[in-house]
């Protein structure tokens, strides 16, 4: 056999690609981290204006609340107990949008994962609604929405944006 | 068995990357099918609707694509070629510098050339506004291209006419250390200069770029003679057919052309100036 040295492959192995990134705690922060959290941001600003829409109208959402437990009557009571709850969960997961959107601003990386895999999870149930359900996707409806949730995604998962979360990675 | 921990050869956090890459990717592509379908639907509203999908398909679908598709075909390698930020092959490199970066400051600016501003959002707004009022930038930034994985170290060019479309301009980067050209040669940096001729649309992801001159090796040949011009103490040596002379396209969709020749211009007994 020959004593020569081993030939470069002439293809670069898969795990070349998810070799780990370089630290650079220097890294200044890149327009994709920034406008994913104005988009978060501006997500939080779009619930916050149905939140307000609901609490004006409260009368008018009231009669629309239809519950439907079983064991409970459906009395405005129970509506407005209903309604409240939703109203108070909504807010809940507005604020914790808010500062997921803060934790991704500050190069956090549990935050920019956190918020891609609920877009990606929402994505998908879109996605799941329009190609079996035959549900419309237009512009007045849930257009708007979902391409945030795509735009967020897009932003987030870019290479600038998840360079400066992994940052502080030691190699 | 040894004390050192095991260095992990792949990262599992890079692999949730990659998957929320890719998946962004697809469902962009979704959403720029649902846009598109949507500019008929809404009336006049259809103008804006479909300028929305047509940002949408360029500046973040197509690089995504292709970003995605040059990872797995474009080797990374030297293979005589800058890319762009979306991996597709740019500019050709065709020019090779020996000596110091304040001695190529220093060549450059004897020879007339201006050093381009960092790209920011500063001096992207002046492009725009420049371009609009017919002002001249002589400083304009120039995009990013990429050798050795990095972004170029700096960047010189030369107006013409005061026209913001039309311009020379040269890319440096500094080579790796105990790097080596193909065939043994050591330089400290390579470049690439190219003419630009116009503003257009890239073939390829159909963002607004500038189209260059499919004959490279005349701004190649500009570069030398007016650095040597302006300075007898830089010399050149030339490889001749360092690549082969070849037609190709650039990242934008332009031809280029070139007989292959790479000019080593050398700069170490220029004094750096002490300002």
């Amino acid at each position: 056999m020959t004593n020569a040295p081993n030939k470069r492959p002439a293809f670069e192995p898969a795990s070349e690609l998810l070799k780990p990134v370089s630290r650079d705690p220097d890294m200044k922060r890149p327009a994709s981290t920034v406008a994913g959290a104005l988009l978060v941001f501006l997500r939080v600003v779009s619930g916050l204006i149905i939140l307000i829409m609901i609490v004006l109208d409260w009368r008018n959402t009231l009669k629309e609340v239809d519950v439907t437990i079983e064991g409970v009557e459906n009395t405005p009571e129970v509506a407005q107990a209903a309604l409240i709850t939703v109203v108070i969960f909504l807010g809940v997961v507005l604020l914790v949008d808010a500062a997921l959107a803060l934790f991704i601003l500050t190069g956090h990386n549990w935050a920019r994962v956190t918020v891609m895999t609920f877009s990606a999870i929402s994505i998908v149930g879109a996605f799941i609604q329009w190609w079996s359900e035959g549900q419309e996707i237009t512009i007045n409806g849930s257009l708007l929405t979902l391409g945030l949730d795509i735009l967020i995604l897009l932003a987030l998962s870019s290479r600038s944006a998840a360079a400066y979360a992994r940052r502080n990675e030691r190699r | 068995m040894t004390d050192e921990p095991r260095r992990r050869r792949y990262s599992i956090g890079v692999a949730i990357d990659w998957f929320f890459f890719v998946f962004a990717g697809l469902a962009a592509i979704w959403l720029a099918y649902l846009s598109f379908t949507e500019t008929f639907n809404v009336g006049w509203w259809g103008i804006a609707v479909a300028i929305a999908f047509w940002v949408l398909l360029a500046y973040l679908v197509l690089p995504r694509l292709h970003r995605i598709l040059t990872t797995v075909y474009v080797p990374d390698y030297f293979i005589g070629r800058a890319r762009t930020s979306d991996g597709l092959l740019g500019d050709p490199v065709n020019l090779a510098v020996l000596g110091e970066a304040e001695q190529i400051h220093t060549a450059m600016r004897e020879a007339g050339w201006t050093r381009a501003d960092p790209v920011t959002l500063g001096s992207s707004w002046r492009i725009i506004s420049s371009t609009l009022t017919r002002r001249s930038y002589g400083e304009a930034p120039v995009s990013p291209l990429f050798l050795f994985g990095r972004q170029q170290d700096f960047a010189y060019q030369q107006e013409v006419d005061g026209n913001p479309a039309q311009r020379h301009h040269v890319r440096f980067w500094q080579c790796p250390e105990e790097w080596l050209l193909p065939g043994g040669s050591r330089v400290d940096w390579l470049a690439a200069g190219t003419f630009d001729t116009a503003v257009g649309l890239s073939l390829f992801t159909l963002q607004v770029t500038h189209r260059i001159d499919a004959d490279t090796d005349i701004e190649r040949d500009h570069i030398v003679r007016t650095v040597t011009a302006a300075d007898p103490r830089v010399t050149v040596t030339t490889l001749k057919d360092f690549s082969t002379g070849y037609h190709a396209r650039n990242g934008g969709g332009d031809s280029i052309r070139t007989d292959g020749d790479l000019p080593i211009v050398d700069v170490r007994a220029v004094q750096e100036a002490t300002a």
